[in-house]
């Protein structure tokens, strides 16, 4: 790994000069995969500044063949977008697609292989639709839940809550949180999206009618889940060489990117390995390994001084809570009373997801890490309108994390200079 | 004389023993669900009735053991590293810590739960069973834990760290849904 001061002075750093995203939403039937990602690639390159015919090269974040109902869906978009002659490829790593098609697509410039590379999320996921129930969600679900082992954990009945609720189960066991404090996460998500033009669920509501709504999985209320969305966020990528060429204005660094992914058979996460030394079932093992990859890169030793703002991966408020802790933004165990004290809320010292996350912006899953990035992009480069948060050091972050029992985890460190 | 067409057509007439499995299922969705297979519409946006379906012949490879062990006598299966001692439940035909090669061993039908959680809502195949829970159970005997469904006996949840027992079903199909466990009272 070559750390960023080193990437600094050769001048061969990478940087994103250009955010695009569509609205996120429940339901587009006027939008196939492909016009949602064109939407979202045009909006970038416009706002790169940049034609198509810069771009080297695509990476595509799109999660689940079954939401697309289709094989290989990146090729089609690929097509869509004008991109033939390029070379596009596809990155599927659940939740966490939009992290790693970002680290794929910062891998295609820093190598030298691409000068500018998009990365677009894309997906569309409720056209899943159980025609017995006359409902989508079943159906959402199901296509889900084939990602648990089909030997050992599909016939059992699970979902993608079921796995992320066990973990959640597990850290209030040897911590002591609780669903109160879970319940914070989901009250300022939902709140912060209301200044967000293109977030699915703005909503003011209480720790009550988080504790109120309909149980969904031991211990996640239906306002602890964030929902299915349909959407796509497109970033452009530039070598440091050629954002001086252009003379891009505010390119947006990045600093670091840590991924790193635990055992997929949660129940192995007992056996003194590798990665005991980061706890065990109630700890997001790679989570922590993540940030200290992405925080050794780009040279950070205090990362609650010296972030200025966060991007946390809450497909539900517990794993918000966890990844506080992960993150190195408070103590182990401390999350629930790092958000009773107010420190993530958008006035407080660490503003986390001013986008509302994925509780409150949505989560359409190939596109949620990509847009979480873009979040932070905007907020770096003090484009983010009403929900702007103070920016200090230059420095943000964002965590992209999916996969059974939370297996994969990315984590991207972006600044300014 | 037949054309090469005509000639092709038959051969692959032939090679089709009955009526094609997704033609059938296609028959019943329309009988169930008395679905209207014309276009739909909603605005001016279509939105077609649609499915995807595929078969398979699944393959259990080398842990096909542990399916057998459970189906035909009730016992459950893990698998010791022979290099770092790792017992594993779920059986690992090799040990990922070191690549050690195993050998199959009887795991006690006690053990503690890791973590669990109680579903509330599921997908339609498992609405009928809800509430209920599953957790990552560790057998008294091996190292790591696996999924199960545990009978919540008319609790809402069950705690980690609690002590469980298997119970199999009388009639099991080599799935591993065949057993379950119970709270130790």
């Amino acid at each position: 790994m070559i750390s960023y001061a080193q990437l600094k002075g050769e001048k061969k750093r990478v940087a994103v000069v250009g955010t695009g995203q569509t609205k996120f939403e429940a339901r587009s039937p006027e939008k196939t995969y492909y016009e949602l990602a064109l939407e979202a690639a045009l909006t970038a390159i416009n706002d790169a500044g940049i034609t198509s015919r810069d771009i080297d090269s695509v990476v595509y974040g799109i999660y689940n063949d079954l939401f697309e109902r289709q094989i290989m869906p990146d090729t089609y978009v690929h097509d869509y977008l004008g991109m033939y002659g390029k070379s596009g490829i596809r990155v599927t790593t659940g939740g966490a697609t939009g992290g790693y098609a970002f680290r794929a697509g910062y891998s295609e410039v820093a190598s030298g292989l691409s000068d500018v590379t998009m990365v677009i999320g894309v997906e569309k996921a409720q056209d899943c639709y159980d025609w017995a129930q006359g409902k989508t969600t079943p159906e959402v679900i199901k296509s889900i839940a084939y990602s648990s082992d089909m030997t050992w954990e599909f016939p059992l009945g699970t979902s993608a809550a079921s796995s992320y609720a066990i973990l959640a189960s597990a850290h209030m066991k040897k911590y002591g949180t609780t669903e109160e404090q879970a319940a914070l996460v989901s009250v300022k998500n939902h709140g912060n999206a209301i200044s967000n033009p293109f977030a699915q669920s703005p909503m003011k509501i209480t720790v009550d009618d988080v504790m109120q709504s309909r149980m969904i999985s031991y211990p996640f209320k239906m306002l602890d889940c964030s929902l299915y969305t349909e959407g796509a966020y497109a970033l452009i990528l530039m070598s440091e060489e050629k954002t001086m060429r252009m003379g891009i204005k505010d390119p947006v660094w990045v600093m670091g990117i840590g991924s790193s992914n635990d055992k997929s058979f949660t129940g192995s996460r007992t056996v003194k390995d590798r990665m005991g030394k980061y706890g065990d079932i109630a700890d997001l093992r790679n989570h922590y390994e993540s940030a200290v990859q992405a925080y050794n890169m780009a040279g950070i030793q205090d990362p609650e001084k010296v972030i200025d703002v966060a991007e946390l991966h809450d497909a539900f408020s517990f794993t918000e809570i966890q990844a506080y802790e992960a993150m190195g933004f408070c103590g182990r165990g401390k999350g629930g009373k790092f958000i009773e004290d107010g420190v993530p809320l958008m006035n407080g010292d660490l503003p986390v997801s001013p986008s509302g996350g994925l509780l409150g912006a949505g989560h359409a899953v190939g596109a949620t890490g990509v847009m979480q990035i873009g979040e932070v992009v905007n907020q770096l480069r003090n484009r983010a309108g009403k929900r702007q948060v103070e920016i200090r050091s230059g420095i943000g972050l964002a965590h992209s994390i999916g996969g059974p029992g939370s297996s994969y985890c990315s984590v991207s460190v972006m600044g300014v200079d | 004389m037949k054309t090469s067409t005509e000639k092709a057509r038959e051969t692959l007439r032939k090679e089709l023993k009955s009526k094609p499995l997704e033609s059938v299922i296609d028959g019943i969705i329309a009988e169930k669900l008395n679905l209207n297979t014309s276009v739909l519409e909603r605005e001016k946006y279509f939105e077609i009735p649609d499915k995807m379906v595929m078969f398979y012949k699944y393959s259990y490879g080398e842990q096909s053991r542990f399916f057998s062990e459970l189906m035909n006598h009730a016992k459950l299966q893990g698998s010791r590293c022979m290099k770092c001692g790792i017992v594993y439940f779920p059986p690992r035909s090799r040990c990922s810590e070191c690549y050690g090669e195993i050998e199959w061993k009887e795991v006690s039908n006690e053990g503690t739960v890791l973590s669990s959680t109680t579903s509330w809502y599921a997908t339609s195949e498992f609405f009928d069973s809800v509430p209920y829970a599953v957790g990552y159970v560790k057998p008294v005997d091996a190292d790591t834990g696996m999924l199960q469904r545990i009978d919540l006996k008319g609790r809402e949840i069950v705690e980690p760290g609690t002590r469980v027992i298997a119970r199999f079903k009388e009639r099991r199909k080599g799935v591993v849904s065949d057993f379950w466990y119970e709270i130790m009272e």
